[in-house]
Formats: structure tokens, C-alpha cells, sequence
């Protein structure tokens, strides 16, 4: 392939080819490629229903041994009979969608995921203890049973939420998915009739017109200029032609064949407008089928914010645990009774699990997911929305997603000068020099000598955007002349086309001939545009400054230069030449015969050179710098040939500007290519061919070593193999893609993304994510968004689990020292899932603390969600100080009632005793059993109420953690005011509104109280401003490393 | 290709791994590749490694000076966390009042309580088993023993019946305050005094005490008379209960007992009791009874309280 690879890419201009031009050398290995990454893949997955090999050698049957192999009739068709009983046989013509987990397990995986399993256990001792004291005393309390009821309605309904959050979100998708049922016009009975697709079976004779879907894998029987686009399967646009005749051996290479899902573009209209196949395979039989098995066989990998909450369920349930049974074992050995103790244990999980906490992440995640949706960035699967914040290397496509996906004039050649065109997506005017007389020439060829048209009826639509009947060459130069010129129908109408000879890949020009528009000109214009080199042969003379000279060996030269450069800028270049025919040799009545050919083709008058390039989108640069600065490795990879992906990457900036290939070192100190010294080139460009021979080992060198990485022309299989290396660097690889055989490595990729407009559906189903609009822009807004909510939901963990010692402490304390209970199991039920809900989402809405695109990506290992830092100061600093102010609140209570802090030491047996009903307190006075719950209550009120004030500090303190509170604004996110109004609105109304409901243990406090903990709270915020204050001054100190989570 | 590359070159991806800074650099290309499972002695050898790592000096992952700061720190932190702590409690106390607290609002109602004091409320005379009442006549007498007239005379005031005896501060504290005089005596055969059948537990006859809970300030009765009655809770149990006696007289509480001014004022405050002698218990059977006190400003209806102002507990006789 090596010397196949052209010095300079000219493409031919041909009549139907796309921009995504390759070799056609490159198919084989392409389709190779395909097959070989399928056996690999099969080698790796042992799927039973991808074993099976594709045996197929109906190409290189005869119409007639087909017929009798599908027992079938050409012209007649199948009977409806025969084939109903294949439909039963084989089943729909459909591909079977991915195996779905049912319903019912998803929604059980929720009752059982996370801490629900803690509570079921809290919940079953409950109702175990509740046995045991029944069995013993008929008329025991029901108490436990409520709480073990209360407990399982817990998990059952933060379940439920889950369930419903991740259903929501999959629906989005589900509608994505969705394609209007296909038809499909059959031969049955002898009689044509529509059908769905999904009812053909192999033997169905089928007709297909241009632009529709091939309905399954057909064997071409009749086909007059068809050509298919087969990028559904091979990520390759470049038409397909196709036709009857068997030319391969190779089923995928041959032309006779179209496979299901690929497009067919077009079919001469004469004689009969359609082309005719035989069905010779369906639904997950056929080609595509296969290839969306595969996918199915890569197994997803876990997302790393699962991969985070797991860890971060995996610490909470382990301190749960471990506090638990200790307590358990100090309860018992302190003498209680084993059912206390067993109590104890449900209050110790109870208080240590953050109930409200998974189900605040899935919402919080939910609203990034929203908010990266109206970014662009639809998120199939909530977890992928952090996934792209932690990527560190992106395996980006370029058609569409880099560039523009069209096709626009860049630069002109004319007058021995190199003009610039504007390539942005918008541009209104063309800022060249436009009085030379060449330019006048030059416009009038590319205006005539050109078969593409507007679709009638767009004049209100900006030129750029308007539909173009016509190939991508020709539509840029039909926007282009229209931008520049005005109204080209208008022009073309004036110049009546007498003749014209369209583009083949034979003659590599196209040509024409018109009347002029000057009527004192009798004379012809020809003109014509191809290949520059062909051009020019053509040529004798040049047109400069509008006067025509002879073609010297100089000019010659100074063509080949420009020739040369706007190839080396990965353009493709087309030559224009005219010829005005002399009106004696031929008359305004001469008929042109395009086949006789019976006009000069030689000896015309060059005109110019024109560029085209696929540009890349204007947001692209910036987003690549961002990208760059954001710690993240931006590789192309692209089915493209090299020059062209090396200047797209260039000018986009994943190649950045001062920085070489060994190839461009070599070119610069012309030196041969070895003798480079590798280390000083920055950046590689590596093509599909190397890439086959490379060893793993290499490839890791390669990806290791080079910063800047472009791989060209790879087929899509090879995608694959470039994101495994990738993840072998413990990277997070994020990769576009959007044809079908990319669907393996989107799969495989950490977070897949699929392109909403080009991609495939198959790719689709395969992505977490799908971009909208195809920009490769919106990926970094994701990202952003990506690190904010990894951010964003440390401070919502750290504020959570901040109060869950204020929650253990009372049990802790209650048992050790024996005072009265200070809080209720009910009650920190309603902190978790009550107050302290909305707070924890209001989080979700802070702003970056700094710009967090100007940090490296998180290492998926090193840097996780819930460190050691995060623990211990929620825990150890913060959270322990809130217990101390809410302690206080529960003593000032007890001792404003009567009890005072002495007093309550070792009370416990006493004050639980039911027919204790005259305990003394302090003063000598007695209480009743209802009497003191009802002041136990009035505790539980007052240490809910020190919590709720301390955890109003707790979440101010939690916007930042490293800035000043006062550098992030105390008033910039107004939810997190909303949320402290939710937890102050939701505690007046446990306490004064439902406080005579006794089942809930909440009374009315009196106002005072509320605000015995507010020099607490505010010693918390002082205490963590300090923290942050040092953390800023010394980064990097002994403090930095234990107080900054 | 580029082979001879150097294997060093620090690489943004490769370098931040978690064993850089214990170990040493390794070549970026092999660290990518050392991600295999970890074997049973590697975990092993890694704990070890983990408590004591010889190279770096760290014990449980921390060196010497590190756990030394953070030892210091902890010590500092909390110990001004107790500080503040002991701070404002103190804060706290001071605005409770050593004699009478703040709030009472809990105590509007007291309650009522009896004596024996028994678990659950059950007074469960077996009379042929004398260790069976044998524990509450211990109890009965060793709480009336304040009540005996000598100690009464020696300590507190006679005072006249039927009002309250009021002890105002006048501005100037005033105490310890006085408390009225409780004989044992006003028992009459409850009183335990010279009674050769022990209160009537060894009878089948009991002496059941109630008293009302102490509430500071409060002045019971509203300057009205009250006592204590008791019944059957339901009909059944009223026809087994029987008759009773009551002593003082009708079950009265005397208004001088009251107001109480709390343990530290009222240093020998004897809490008023009334007996209640049941004659004729159905024997074998148990009864509930209630027993609840008649005053003005005392509601005896509570639903949630049900100790609020009454009593109810049960009895049963067993006899052979």
C-alpha cells in the first residue's frame, strides 16, 4: 500500500463520491479488518450465537440455482404459503434487540443494591426482636414492629425512586430507538406487494429504489446503476456500485450483494428505476446481525462513579458494621439483655446509614444528565454523566465530529496566486481579490460547469444550510459560486447548456459547453473541471490577470507548486480550463456530439486551481485547547487518508502548532526518516497498515510516548484495538462513533459516544451517551459538566455524612453512659430523608470552585470520590462537633425541665421502666412513664432541631473546599437557599404541626431551643474557613494532605 | 516505528499511579501492564508492608513525624472541642435555677403511685407462702419508716389542716422550709405498727399505699378538699374486689402537705399517703383496680397518660 499512498491528494472528482474518500486499494484490508476483528471477538467472548460462521456462496449461484436453492421463482416470487411457513421457521426479518434485563430484576437489583441490604437486616431484627419480646410478654410494644415496618418502606420506596429515575432516563433513549417500520416492496403470488420488513423471508424476491433500505441480505438479480452506501457497515460512506454480476469470492466484496440496514443511493432511472434482489438472508442472519451480536459479546465495563459508590457504600457499610457489632459486644458485656443489644444494633445501622443519600445521587446525576441534554449531550445510561468528566482520552472521529461534514472551497489558485476562502460554517462574503479578469473566468467555469442544483424552494434559507441535489464537490462549489456570484440558476439559465459530459472516473473531467450570455458573442464556451494534472495536459495557454499567455515551463512550475501546497494541506484540488470555440468552425446551429466528441480537447486555456476541504468546525479548536489544558489526549481517528486527518488535526489543534512528526523533522533538516531522533517529535501520525503490524507492546509505546496521536486510515475494526490500548494505560476512554461496526469499541470504550445526526442506530444502542449535534464541542461541555457533579456530589457526600455521628453519638452515649435516649430511631429517619434531601441536591447546583478544566482528569484509582480526608473530617472533625451542639440542645432541655446532666447519667433502666411512674428528677419532683416520653420526645425534637441548625452550617460550609466561602459567593447558588428553607419549613412543621401525632415522637419545641446550637454552627463554619485558609496558604503541607478531601 | 523510545518519559496518564510514591520508578510501559489479580501472599505482603514499610519509615501508612502531628492536632482539637463543650454548658446551667426548673409544663397533672412497689404493678399475695409478701412488707417498712410519729416530731411542724401551708420567700430566700407532720399513726391498721399480720399480707387482707407524685409549686386541690377513691376497673373486678378501707378517713389528703418547694428547699418533706385496706378479695382471682384522686385541678382523665392523677394496678389473693 506503501507506494500506492499518493504523493498528493487529489481527488478525483467523481460523480457520486462522498468526502470520506478512500483508497480503494484500502477495501480489502478494510473488510479484512471487519472479519478478523469478528473471529478475534468470538475467539474472546465463547458466545454460543456468534459461533456460527457466515457460509455464504449464494453470490456465485446462478438466478437459476438460486431459485432452486430457496425454491423460489423470479418472477413470480414465493407464494404467500410457502412463505408463511418460512416466516414461522426462521422467525421476523428483524434484528433481535440486546437482551434486555427484565423489568422485574432491575427493580429487585434496586430493594437489594447499596445500603438497602444493611436495612433489610435493620428492619429484620426488628421484626426478630419484636418476636422475641411477644414470645415472652403478649402485650409488648409494638414499637419495633413500626420501626421494622418503617425501615423496609424505606428501602422499598428510595427502591422505587431509583427505579423510576433510571427507567425515566432509559425511556429517553427508548424513543431513540424507535424507527418508523420499514416497508418493503415484494414480489409474492406474482403479484407486487408492500409489506413490512420484518415479514420477508429468504426466497422473497424484492424490489428496491434508489434511496431506499436494503430490508435484508439480498442477492442482486437486476441492477442498473445502483450503488449502495455501505457505511452502516464498514463506517466508510464511499458509494458502493452494484450490480448482478458475481466479482469476488469474498460474499462482503462481491458486488451481487446488498446488505441489510445499508442504503441503497441510487438506480438508473432507465429502464426500469429499480433494482431486484432475492432474500437471502434475514434479520440476525444476515451480515449486520452479526456484527450487532458481537457488540452484545463486549461486556460493558462498570462506569467509575459506580465503581466510586460502591467504594463509598462499601466504607459507610463497613463503619455501620464495625461500630455496630462493637457496641453490640460492649452492650452485652455491660449486661444488657441480648435483645437490647440487638436494638441497639438496628439504631447504630439506622444512624450510620445515609438513607437519603443514593437516591439524592441518582437525582443529582439526573439533573446533570438534563443539563448536558440541552447542551447537546443526550446521556443514555446516568452514570456516564461523571464518566465523561473523569475521561482522560478521547478517540474522536473526524468527519462531522471534528469538521463540518461538507465539503468547502478553501483556497484559489489564480493569477500565480494562492487565495483564501472563508471555510467557517456562517460565512456570508468572500474576501478575495475579486476584479482580476481570470477571477471573472474562473467564476463563470465553476458556475457552468456544474451539474448540482438547489432543491427548489429554499430561497429564505441562509445558502450554506440549503439541500443540494449533487455530489459533495459540486455542492461546495454551487454554494460557493452562489455566496460570491448571486444567483447561479440565474447564470446557468443565461449560458444555455448545449452539451455536457459528465464526470467518470475514466476521464477525470467534466465538461460542457455553453451559449454566452453576451449576445454580440456568437461564440461557445467550453468548460471543463477535473483532476489538475489531467487539466493542464489538456492546456496550452494560461489565463493572467485575464489575458491568456502561453503555458511555459515557469508557469508549469509555479502550477505544480501551488499544485503541491494545496494538496499538502490535505485539499482536494480540482483544475479549471475554458476554451471559447470560434463561431466560424462552429456555427450557433453546430450540434455537439458528447460521444463523437467532435470539438477541441486540447490546446485550451488554464484558468485556475480550486482547493475543497472539509473544515473543521470553528468550536473545535478551542474545544481541542480546552481539552488539552483539562489534562485530556485528544486522538484522531479516522478512516481518512493521512495528509488530509494530519492537516484537519493540525488546524484543529490536536496536532499543535509547533509541534513535529519524525517525518516533518526529517523533511525539515532533510534527513533520511531513521535517522531522526524519535524523542523530539511531539506528535505521530499513524496509519491503519502500521497499526496491523504493531504488537500490543508498540502500541502502548505509541500511545505512551506521543502526546499528539492521529491515526488514519483505520478501519473501524482497528478502533477497537486503539481503545484497548488505551484502557490498558488505565485511562478513561471516551470514543465517538457512529456506524455500526464502531458499536464493538463504543461498547468497549469507558463511555461511548454515538453521534445523534450520522450515527447509526446500532451505535447508538451501543453509546452512553449521544451527541446532537455532532460536535465535538459539546463533548467538552460534558466533561464539564462531568467534573462539576464529581465535585459537586464529594460535597453532597461530605455534608451527608457529616451528620451521620451526630446521629450515631446519641446511641453511643445512651448506651455507654445510660442516659436517656437523645434521638430516635424515627427521628433521624427524618433528618436523612426528610431535612436534610433538597439541601443535599442544592449542592448539585454549585459552581466549580476553580477553573476545573484546567486540571488534569481524575486518576480512576487515586483520586476518589470518598477519600480518607473526606471521612475523617465528616466524620472525625465536623461531624463530632455537631454532636457536641446538638448535645447541648438536648441537655439545656432536659435540664430546663428538671433533669439535669448529673441526674441523667445511669438513668436509663429506671426512666425505660413502663411501671416506673414516679421518678424523681433533680428538684425532688416525680414523673410519670408518659410523662418522661414525653420529655424523651421533646429530646428527640430538640436533638433533631441541633442537627437541622448545625446542618444548615454543615451545608454553607460545603459549597467550597478549598475557597473562601466568601470568594464563592454566599448568594450566587440560590437553591442551596431553597434547600435551607426546605429544612427549615419541613422542621416547623415536625415540630409544630404534626407534633401531636405521638407515633412520629416529635413535639413542640419551645422557639428558644432552636437556637441553642447556633454558636455551634457558626464555630463549624469558622473552624472550616480556618481549614480552607490553610489549605490555601500552604498547599501542599501536612494539613493540605489530611484536611483537603 | 519508534522503538528505542525512551520508556521514561513522564507521561501524564502512566505517572500518577498508586504505588508512585512508595516505590520505585518503573518504566511507564510496565507499570500499564502489572494490573493483574493480586495474589494471597502479595495481599499479605502488602498488610505487611502496610503496618511497617521499612523503606519509608511509615507505620500504618504514616511516618513518625506525621503521626505525631496528627496525634498533636487531635489532642488540640479536641481538647478545645471539650472546652468549648464545658463552656456552654456551663452557659446552659446558668440559667437554671439550683431550687426550683424552669419549665414544669410537663408536670401539669401528677401522677399516682403505690406502694409495694412491684414489677409491673402486680401485688401478688400467696398467703401460705410468707417469702412471697414477705419482700413487700420488707419494702412497706422500710419506707414508712420516715413517717414513724417520733422521727415526724422530731423534724417537722404540726400544722393546721385544710389549707396550704405556704412558705413565701418574701424576697428573701427562706430555707430550708418546714414541712407538715405525716404519722404513721393517721394510718390506723395500715400502719404497720405492732401488726402481727404484717399489713394484712399474711391475711389475705393488704395494705396497698398511694401516694401522689411530688410536683413543685403545686397546689393540689385548688383550696378545696380532695381524696382518694378506689374501684374495680371493670365490673367483674369490682365484684371481686370487696370492700376496702381507707385510711386517713375516705382516702383525704390534707391540703397542708402542699405546696412542695422542691429537695433542696423542702429538706424533710413527708409526702402525704393513703392507705387502702381490701378486706375480702375474691381469692385466685386477679383484680384490677384502679384507684384515682378526687381534686379540683387534677384531671384524671388522660388518655395517653394513664398514670395521670390515678392508678391502676393489680392484686391477687391466692389462698389454698
Amino acid at each position: 500500500m506503501g507506494q500506492k499512498t499518493p504523493q498528493i491528494y487529489s481527488v478525483e472528482l467523481n460523480g457520486a463520491k462522498d468526502m470520506k474518500q478512500t483508497d480503494k486499494g484500502d477495501d480489502k484490508d478494510k473488510y479484512r479488518g471487519l472479519w478478523s476483528t469478528c473471529l478475534e471477538l468470538r475467539k474472546n467472548h465463547h458466545k454460543e450465537h456468534v459461533t456460527k460462521e457466515i457460509d455464504l456462496d449464494d453470490h456465485k449461484l446462478s438466478n437459476k440455482e438460486l431459485e432452486n436453492k430457496y425454491h423460489t421463482n423470479i418472477v413470480t416470487g414465493l407464494s404467500s404459503t410457502q412463505a408463511a411457513e418460512l416466516l414461522a421457521r426462521d422467525g421476523p426479518n428483524a434484528l433481535s434487540p440486546p437482551q434486555e434485563t427484565p423489568e422485574i430484576i432491575k427493580f429487585l437489583k434496586q430493594m437489594v443494591g447499596g445500603f438497602s441490604i444493611l436495612l433489610w437486616v435493620g428492619a429484620i431484627l426488628c421484626w426478630i426482636a419484636y418476636g422475641i419480646q411477644f414470645s415472652n410478654d403478649k402485650s409488648s410494644s409494638l414499637d419495633n414492629v413500626y420501626l421494622g415496618t418503617v425501615l423496609a418502606l424505606v428501602v422499598i420506596l428510595t427502591g422505587i425512586f431509583a427505579y423510576y429515575q433510571e427507567a425515566k432516563s432509559t425511556n429517553i433513549m427508548a424513543s431513540f430507538s424507535k424507527m418508523i417500520p420499514q416497508q418493503a416492496l415484494v414480489i409474492r403470488d406474482s403479484e407486487k406487494k408492500i409489506i413490512p420488513a420484518e415479514q420477508l423471508v429468504v426466497g422473497d424476491i424484492v424490489e428496491i429504489k434508489g434511496g431506499d433500505q436494503i430490508p435484508a441480505d439480498i442477492r442482486l438479480l437486476f441492477a442498473q446503476g445502483c450503488k449502495v452506501d455501505n457505511s452502516s457497515l464498514t463506517g466508510e460512506s464511499e458509494p458502493q456500485p452494484r450490480s448482478c454480476e458475481f466479482t469476488h469470492d469474498n460474499p462482503l466484496e462481491t458486488k451481487n450483494i446488498g446488505f441489510y440496514s445499508t442504503t441503497c443511493l441510487e438506480v438508473s432511472i432507465s429502464p426500469v428505476g429499480t433494482a431486484t434482489g432475492m432474500v437471502i438472508n434475514t434479520g440476525d442472519r444476515t451480515i449486520i446481525g452479526h456484527i450487532a451480536s458481537l457488540a452484545s459479546g463486549v461486556g460493558n465495563e462498570k462506569t467509575p462513579i459506580a465503581t466510586e459508590i460502591e467504594h463509598f457504600v462499601h466504607i459507610v457499610a463497613g463503619v455501620a458494621i464495625s461500630i455496630g457489632v462493637l457496641f453490640f459486644i460492649i452492650a452485652v458485656s455491660m449486661k444488657y439483655r441480648v435483645l437490647d443489644s440487638i436494638i441497639f444494633l438496628i439504631g447504630i445501622i439506622v444512624a450510620n446509614v445515609p438513607e437519603g443519600l443514593l437516591a439524592t445521587v441518582t437525582v443529582t446525576l439526573s439533573l446533570t444528565a438534563k443539563r448536558m441534554a440541552k447542551k447537546n449531550c443526550l446521556v443514555k445510561n446516568l452514570e456516564a454523566v461523571e464518566t465523561l468528566g473523569s475521561t482522560s482520552i478521547i478517540c474522536s472521529d473526524k468527519t462531522g465530529t471534528l469538521t463540518q461534514n461538507r465539503m468547502t472551497v478553501a483556497h484559489l489558485w489564480f493569477d500565480n496566486q494562492i487565495f483564501m476562502a472563508d471555510t467557517s460554517e456562517d460565512h456570508f462574503k468572500q474576501t478575495f481579490d475579486q476584479s482580476s479578469g481570470t477571477w471573472a473566468s474562473l467564476s463563470k467555469i465553476i458556475t457552468l460547469c456544474n451539474r448540482a442544483e438547489f432543491r427548489p424552494g429554499q430561497e429564505r434559507v441562509p445558502i450554506m444550510k440549503r439541500v443540494v441535489v449533487g455530489d459533495a464537490s459540486e455542492t461546495a462549489l454551487l454554494k460557493f459560486s452562489e455566496v460570491v456570484l448571486g444567483d447561479v440558476m440565474e447564470i446557468r439559465k443565461r449560458n444555455h447548456k448545449v452539451a455536457e459530459i459528465p464526470f467518470n472516473s475514466t476521464n477525470k473531467f467534466q465538461l460542457s459547453i455553453h451559449k454566452t450570455d453576451d449576445p454580440t458573442d456568437k461564440r461557445f464556451l467550453m468548460v471543463m473541471k477535473g483532476a489538475p494534472e489531467k487539466i493542464l495536459e489538456k492546456c496550452s495557454t494560461i489565463m493572467v490577470n485575464g489575458q491568456e499567455q502561453p503555458l511555459d515551463q515557469s508557469t508549469a512550475e509555479a502550477f505544480y507548486t501551488a499544485y503541491m501546497e494545496l494538496g499538502g494541506l490535505g485539499e482536494r484540488v480540482l483544475g479549471f480550463c475554458h476554451l471559447y470555440l470560434s463561431a466560424d468552425e462552429f456555427p450557433e446551429t453546430y450540434s455537439f456530439d458528447v460521444d463523437a466528441m467532435n470539438f477541441p480537447m486540447s490546446n485550451l486555456c488554464f484558468v485556475g486551481l480550486l482547493s475543497m476541504i472539509d473544515p473543521p468546525r470553528s468550536t473545535v479548536p478551542d474545544a481541542i485547547t480546552k481539552c488539552r489544558s483539562a489534562g485530556i489526549k485528544v486522538i484522531m481517528v479516522t478512516g481518512d487518508h493521512p495528509i488530509t486527518a494530519k492537516a484537519i488535526a493540525k488546524s484543529v489543534g490536536i496536532i499543535s502548532a509547533n509541534s513535529e512528526t519524525v517525518e516533518d523533522i526529517a523533511k525539515r533538516l532533510n534527513i533520511a526518516v531513521e535517522q531522526v531522533n524519535k524523542q523530539d517529535a511531539k506528535a505521530v501520525v499513524v496509519t491503519g497498515m502500521e497499526l496491523k503490524d504493531m504488537s500490543e507492546d508498540q502500541l502502548d509505546e505509541v500511545l505512551t510516548s506521543y502526546p499528539e496521536i492521529v491515526f488514519a486510515r483505520t478501519s473501524p475494526q482497528q478502533k477497537l484495538i486503539i481503545v484497548e490500548g488505551c484502557q490498558r494505560q488505565d485511562a478513561v476512554v471516551a470514543v465517538t462513533g457512529d456506524g455500526v461496526n464502531d458499536s464493538p469499541a463504543l461498547k468497549k470504550a469507558d463511555i461511548g459516544i454515538a453521534m445523534g445526526i450520522a450515527g447509526s442506530d446500532a451505535a447508538k444502542n451501543a453509546a452512553d451517551m449521544v451527541l446532537l449535534d455532532d460536535n465535538f464541542a459539546s463533548i467538552v461541555t460534558g466533561v464539564e459538566e462531568g467534573r462539576l457533579i464529581f465535585d459537586n456530589l464529594k460535597k453532597t457526600i461530605a455534608y451527608t455524612l457529616t451528620k451521620n455521628i451526630a446521629e450515631l453519638c446519641p446511641f453511643l452515649i445512651y448506651i455507654i453512659v445510660g442516659v436517656p435516649l437523645p434521638l430516635g430511631t424515627i427521628t433521624i429517619l427524618f433528618i436523612d430523608l426528610g431535612t436534610d434531601i433538597v439541601p443535599s441536591i442544592a449542592l448539585a447546583y454549585e459552581k466549580a470552585e476553580s477553573d476545573i478544566m484546567n486540571r488534569k482528569p481524575r486518576h480512576k484509582k487515586k483520586d476518589r470520590l470518598v477519600n480518607k480526608p473526606l471521612a475523617v473530617y465528616s466524620y472525625l472533625h465536623i461531624g463530632l462537633m455537631q454532636s457536641l451542639g446538638a448535645f447541648l440542645v438536648y441537655f439545656t432541655v432536659y435540664a430546663q425541665e428538671g433533669f439535669r446532666p448529673s441526674t441523667l447519667i445511669n438513668l436509663r433502666v429506671e426512666w425505660e421502666k413502663d411501671f416506673v411512674n414516679n421518678l424523681e428528677d433533680s428538684y425532688g419532683q416525680e414523673w410519670t412513664r408518659y410523662q418522661r416520653k414525653y420529655l424523651e420526645w421533646t429530646g428527640y425534637t430538640a436533638f433533631f432541631i441541633g442537627i437541622m441548625i448545625q446542618q444548615i452550617a454543615d451545608l454553607i460550609i460545603r459549597k467550597t473546599r478549598k475557597n473562601s466561602i466568601f470568594q464563592q459567593g454566599l448568594f450566587r447558588n440560590k437553591v442551596i437557599w431553597v434547600g435551607i428553607a426546605s429544612q427549615i419549613i419541613i422542621a416547623l412543621i415536625l415540630s409544630y404541626g404534626l407534633g401531636s401525632i405521638t407515633a412520629l415522637n416529635f413535639t413542640m419545641l419551645r422557639p428558644q431551643y432552636w437556637f441553642v446550637a447556633v454558636p455551634h454552627a457558626f464555630l463549624i463554619w469558622v473552624y472550616d474557613e480556618v481549614r480552607k485558609l490553610f489549605i490555601r496558604l500552604y498547599p501542599g503541607s501536612w494539613w493540605d494532605k489530611n484536611m483537603y478531601y | 516505528m519508534p522503538q528505542q523510545r525512551s520508556l521514561c518519559v513522564p507521561r501524564p496518564l502512566v505517572v500518577g499511579s498508586i504505588e508512585e510514591h512508595q516505590r520505585a520508578p518503573r518504566p511507564a510501559a510496565k507499570m500499564v501492564t502489572q494490573k493483574e489479580k493480586k495474589s494471597c501472599g502479595q495481599v499479605v505482603e502488602e498488610w505487611k508492608e502496610f503496618v511497617w514499610n521499612p523503606r519509608t519509615h511509615q507505620f500504618m501508612g504514616r511516618t513518625g513525624t506525621s503521626w505525631a502531628f496528627i496525634l498533636l492536632f487531635y489532642f488540640v482539637f479536641y481538647g478545645f472541642l471539650t472546652a468549648m463543650f464545658t463552656l456552654t454548658m456551663w452557659v446552659m446551667l446558668q440559667t437554671v435555677s439550683d431550687h426550683t426548673p424552669k419549665y414544669q409544663d410537663r408536670l401539669a397533672t401528677p401522677g399516682l403511685m403505690i406502694r409495694p412497689k412491684t414489677e409491673n404493678l402486680d401485688v401478688v399475695v400467696n398467703v401460705s407462702d410468707a417469702e412471697s409478701w414477705g419482700q413487700h412488707v420488707q419494702k412497706l417498712n422500710k419506707f414508712l419508716e420516715p413517717y414513724n410519729d417520733s422521727v415526724q416530731a422530731q423534724k417537722n411542724d404540726v400544722c393546721r389542716p385544710g389549707r396550704y401551708y405556704e412558705q413565701p420567700d418574701n424576697g428573701v430566700l427562706n430555707y430550708p422550709k418546714r414541712a407538715c407532720q405525716f404519722n404513721r399513726t393517721q394510718l390506723g391498721d395500715c400502719s404497720g405498727l405492732g401488726d402481727p399480720t404484717h399489713y394484712g399480707y399474711s391475711t389475705g387482707q393488704p395494705c396497698v399505699f398511694i401516694k401522689m407524685n411530688r410536683v413543685i409549686n403545686f397546689y393540689a386541690g385548688a383550696n378545696q378538699s380532695m381524696n382518694v377513691t378506689c374501684v374495680g376497673k371493670r365490673e367483674e373486678d369490682a365484684e371481686n374486689l370487696g370492700s376496702f378501707v381507707m385510711f386517713p378517713a375516705h382516702g383525704n389528703i390534707d391540703l397542708m402537705y402542699f405546696p412542695y418547694y422542691g429537695k433542696k428547699f423542702h429538706v424533710n418533706y413527708t409526702q402525704p399517703l393513703v392507705a387502702v385496706k381490701f378486706l375480702n378479695v375474691t381469692p385466685n382471682v386477679e383484680v384490677n383496680v384502679e384507684c384515682r384522686i378526687n381534686a379540683v385541678n387534677i384531671a384524671t382523665d388522660d388518655e395517653r397518660d394513664k398514670f395521670a392523677g390515678r392508678v391502676a394496678f393489680k392484686l391477687r389473693i391466692n389462698k389454698t
